[in-house]
C-alpha cells in the first residue's frame, strides 16, 4: 500500500500557487465575502493597508488544495479532511501589476492506521502568512 | 464604537437562513480556489459561517466594516455534499479587548436541516479593529 509511505516527520514537496486580483474577485463571488479590502485598492489604502490583501480564507483554501494534492500524490485518491485549522499571521498583499506567489510546504505529523496529520507552512515573499496550520485526514 | 465585555460569552444565535449546498455553488467555490469541480473543499462551509456572523454580530453593535480574520478551524463530523441543507447555531465562546481591538471567537454548529444530525462545527476568531488602529 502506498499509504504506509506516510511517515511522521516526512517532508512533503513544495507547491507554489499564484494569487492575483482576478482570482480574488472570483473568490469573493464564490464565498460571498465582498469586503472591499480584498477588491478595491483605494479603499484598502484608505484603511491603512499597503494595498489590496487576499482573503485569509482564500489562502487557507489554497493550503487545503495543496493538502489534497499531497494526499493524492501519496495515496492515489482524495481523502476527507476531518479537521483543518490555521491562524492568519500576516496579510498576502496583491498588487494590480503582477501575480503574487504563495509557497506551501508540508510535513507529516502523527500517523495512525486510519488518520494522518499534515502540518503546512505558507510563505509569501519569504514571510509566513499562516501559522499553526494543521489538517487531520481520514485515510 | 460599542464597548463590549465578557458578558457576551455564551450568547447564542440561531440563523434563520437555510443553507442549501447546491452543486453549482460547490463548483464555483472549487473553481475559485483551483480545485476540481465536483469536489467539496474542506473550507467551503465558511460561506455559511460568514453569513451567520454577519447576521449575528451587527445586532450586538459590532461594526462589520472593521473586521479582520484572526484564526479559523473546521471539524467535519461527516462529509457534506450537494443537496444538503444545513441549519446553523452560533455561540460566542470567548471575548477579549486588547489595545482598542476586540477579539471574539465564535463556534458555529451545522446540522442537517432534515435529520438534525450534527455535520460540522467551525470556529472563527474575528478581530474588530478599534478606530485608532
Amino acid at each position: 500500500m502506498i499509504i504506509t509511505s506516510f511517515q511522521s516527520g516526512q517532508e512533503l514537496p513544495e507547491q507554489t500557487m499564484t494569487v492575483n486580483r482576478e482570482k480574488l474577485r472570483a473568490y469573493a463571488m464564490a464565498s460571498g465575502d465582498h469586503n472591499p479590502i480584498h477588491l478595491d485598492e483605494e479603499f484598502a489604502k484608505s484603511v491603512g493597508l499597503p494595498n489590496v490583501i487576499a482573503h485569509g480564507m482564500y489562502t487557507m483554501a489554497l493550503a487545503g488544495e495543496a493538502i489534497r494534492l499531497w494526499v493524492r500524490l501519496w495515496v492515489g485518491s482524495d481523502k476527507d479532511v476531518v479537521e483543518f485549522s490555521t491562524r492568519f499571521t500576516k496579510p498576502v498583499v496583491v498588487t494590480s501589476d503582477r501575480d503574487t506567489t504563495i509557497t506551501f510546504s508540508g510535513r507529516v505529523g502523527e500517523v495512525s492506521e486510519s488518520e494522518v496529520t499534515v502540518e503546512v507552512t505558507a510563505l509569501c515573499e519569504g514571510v509566513k502568512v499562516l501559522g499553526q496550520t494543521k489538517a487531520r485526514i481520514r485515510l | 464604537m460599542a464597548v463590549h465585555g465578557p458578558e457576551l460569552i455564551g450568547r447564542r444565535f440561531s440563523s434563520s437562513l437555510r443553507n442549501k449546498i447546491t452543486a453549482d455553488s460547490l463548483d464555483v467555490f472549487a473553481r475559485a480556489i483551483g480545485a476540481e469541480p465536483g469536489s467539496a473543499p474542506p473550507t467551503y462551509l465558511i460561506v455559511f459561517s460568514v453569513k451567520a456572523a454577519e447576521e449575528f454580530l451587527p445586532t450586538l453593535g459590532f461594526d462589520w466594516s472593521r473586521v479582520v480574520h484572526g484564526d479559523q478551524r473546521f471539524l467535519h463530523h461527516r462529509p457534506f455534499a450537494a443537496g444538503d441543507e444545513l441549519l446553523s447555531v452560533s455561540e460566542i465562546e470567548s471575548y477579549k479587548s486588547l489595545a482598542g481591538n476586540e477579539f471574539i471567537s465564535i463556534r458555529t454548529d451545522f446540522s442537517d436541516a432534515v435529520t438534525g444530525v450534527l455535520l460540522s462545527s467551525t470556529w472563527s476568531t474575528l478581530v474588530f479593529r478599534g478606530e485608532q488602529s
